[in-house]
């Protein structure tokens, strides 16, 4: 059967370019896929096309792209490096190719085409100027004004109640089920009945923080933010960015602020250089996007979205959190100012998939905030 | 398979007909997306009809849990049961086994469709998006092995694979790992020619040329900017609706009066004012 064989090496080609293009195309996906072709007619192109895009589960979003590949593959004339191919690479908005691991992290390998003509602008600075920004200590009065604040806030995120009904031993519906398996002990009397109830679905708020130059002058306040998160939250992860993406949540430890400044200024490479918003967010998307967002969750992003990266990624990358999480929310500190528009290129590409959009200059500016979750 | 699934009344597009017939032959199940009223629940009413077998229906909801999609005990029958028995004398075990027994579980539609004696039922899991993530795990763990736990009565197993057809109208991102054991199926509007057939059949009142007309009209009216595009059920129920005004013809005014039926949006309806309604006419008149 070198006929057969040779149909499965040509599907693998063929799934390792959909892959290549940015398909999720998984190994079980190849299986049903080659079983799905000794079902169906190999003669009639229109049906293999069809059984091939239904087994291989490739979005609708995704289908040009296989259409193409598919004229390719199986129309029996591949050129080497044909020019949707070319097309399809360049449209593909994650190259995972662009990570690098250097030792301690995964770093955005940053793109050279993109560094010119764009320093012109106030606050962007391309270059990754590796510095490390000294930090004050918070007022202790501030501090607590911010916890105070932010504690209003976790609460008022952490009003929906969810669908599902759990055991309780407050008010709630009778729990047959449970109540039965009690009485079991206790000589088939009902002594107790057992109840079930809608439980307050556990907020949780994923922080993306700009640490870029252009948002040095905010740092300050915006930090303590996050500390006060930190103590008033259970579930809050705080990752900073700028020309890479760092988990930060370990390095603040609500006990020690003087050792996670250490530690953040430490760990957190390039403070106060340059941005790459769309980069960092990709990365974060296919890193921790399952594990981290979901219908609970509120995305707050702290930046001022000047970033002359890549915008079509910035976009795409908005529109998978937009699918998956709850809220999502963006401080801009320059917001303050009365005559700042929000046009720079990187916050226009985002605002379309944000749900509030405030500033963040003071604590005042975050009061706000407060109003607008329901 | 095209004919047949149009034999029982469902006109199919071949990327329709061939995912069902692969999904029947790989014994996997068929998950549905496309937008609100393009026929995806349609697909498994069919795929049953066709079957000669039942269709189970398993309505997703947020918070549905596996009381209402597994199994209950029929607690207040148990009870009386119980009563009954406290004046008759009787073994305790003999007792147990009664109580426990089938006919005091209540079948959800999970257990349902897996007990079905007869043969292989259709088991349709519809807006499986509205459903919670957590449902959503637990639902790979019935789809893989068919078998379902019930502490009183052990492990029961499918006597048949049912068909298993899932439908999500993608107001959430269904996981990864369902989508990956399911074939997968988008349903796009369905082309002029489709649509004349559907509502042919579906609406036999209507004559030739008002079906032409209205679907021609649906066809362009789709083509705007709507916040809410209509389905095939949309356009059937406006067929329908014209029948029942005795109306052979359109015109401006019963489109107007009748412009409900296809959209449910005020901003939509809004927007589709005389000016919109005389020129969606005048493309629907045209080609005649």
């Amino acid at each position: 059967m070198s006929g057969a064989h040779g149909i499965v090496a040509q599907l693998a080609r063929f799934a390792g370019a959909l892959r290549s293009c940015g398909v999720r195309v998984g190994l079980g996906d190849e299986i049903d896929a080659a079983s799905s072709l000794t079902l169906v007619d190999l003669l009639d192109r229109a049906e293999v096309h069809r059984a091939l895009r239904i087994a291989l589960k490739v979005p609708r979003g995704a289908w040009e792209t296989f259409d193409k590949l598919f004229a390719e593959y199986w129309d029996g004339h591949r050129a080497p490096e044909h020019p949707a191919l070319r097309e399809a690479r360049k449209s593909d908005r994650r190259p995972p190719a662009q990570w690098r691991w250097d030792g301690e992290r995964v770093r955005l390998a940053l793109r050279d085409e993109q560094q010119d003509t764009e320093g012109e602008l106030p606050g962007y600075s391309p270059e990754a100027v590796l510095r490390r920004k000294p930090f004050d200590q918070f007022s202790e009065s501030e501090l607590a004004a911010m916890e105070r604040l932010l504690a209003r806030l976790a609460l008022k995120l952490a009003t929906r109640r969810s669908r599902r009904l759990v055991p309780t031993i407050a008010r709630g519906i009778i729990d047959l089920r449970r109540s039965f398996r009690r009485a079991l002990g206790s000589d088939g009397e009902f002594l107790k009945l057992a109840r079930r109830a809608r439980p307050l679905d556990e907020a949780s708020l994923v922080v993306l923080y700009d640490t870029s130059g252009s948002m040095e002058a905010y740092t300050r306040v915006l930090l303590s933010f996050a500390f006060a998160l930190r103590r008033v939250m259970k579930r809050v992860e705080i990752f900073a960015f700028n020309t890479t993406l760092v988990r930060v949540t370990r390095m603040i430890a609500p006990a020690g602020i003087p050792q996670s400044l250490q530690r953040l200024s430490a760990g957190v490479p390039d403070w106060s250089g340059g941005t790459r918003i769309g980069g960092c967010l990709a990365e974060f998307v296919s890193l921790h996007k399952q594990t981290l967002i979901d219908r609970n969750t509120t995305v707050v992003f702290v930046s001022d979205g000047l970033d002359h990266g890549d915008t079509a990624l910035l976009e795409c990358s908005m529109r998978e959190l937009r699918a998956r999480a709850g809220k999502i929310i963006w401080l801009n500190p320059l917001l303050g100012d009365s005559r700042y528009r929000p046009e720079a290129a990187g916050m226009r590409a985002a605002l379309p998939f944000v749900d509030h959009f405030g500033p963040a200059h003071n604590l005042k500016a975050l009061e706000g905030l407060l109003r607008f979750v329901p | 398979m095209q004919a047949e699934m149009e034999r029982c009344g469902y006109i199919a597009e071949p990327a329709i007909a061939t995912a069902v017939y692969l999904a029947k032959e790989m014994q996997k199940p068929l998950l549905v997306e496309g937008e609100a009223g393009v026929g995806k629940t349609e697909i498994a009413k069919v795929l049953a009809r066709m079957l000669a077998t039942d269709l189970v229906r398993l309505q997703c909801y947020e918070g549905l849990d596996t009381n209402t999609a597994l199994y209950e005990w029929n607690y207040q029958r148990q009870l009386l049961r119980l009563k009954i028995a406290e004046r008759e004398p009787r073994d305790p075990g003999e007792l147990e086994d009664l109580i426990f027994g089938r006919e005091y579980l209540l079948e959800r539609p999970l257990l349902r469709a897996i007990t079905r004696r007869e043969g292989p039922a259709v088991l349709l899991i519809d807006e499986i998006d509205r459903a919670d993530e957590g449902f959503e795990a637990f639902l790979l763990e019935v789809l893989s092995d068919f078998q379902i736990t019930i502490p009183e009565l052990g492990t029961i197993r499918a006597e048949h694979v049912p068909f298993v057809v899932l439908t999500s109208n993608r107001s959430r991102e269904i996981g990864d790992a369902l989508r990956r054991r399911c074939l997968y199926l988008f349903v796009e509007h369905p082309g002029f020619e489709k649509e004349l057939r559907i509502l042919q059949s579906k609406v036999p009142g209507v004559n030739e040329q008002l079906a032409r007309r209205i679907t021609r009209f649906v066809q362009r009216l789709r083509a705007r900017e709507l916040r809410k595009l209509p389905g095939v059920a949309e356009t059937l129920d406006w067929a329908q609706a014209l029948v029942r005004l005795h109306r052979d013809a359109l015109d401006a005014e019963t489109v107007s009066a009748t412009l409900g039926c296809l959209l449910k949006d005020e901003h939509d309806i809004k927007a589709t004012g005389e000016e919109a309604v005389t020129e969606l006419l005048a493309y629907a008149f045209e080609k005649e």
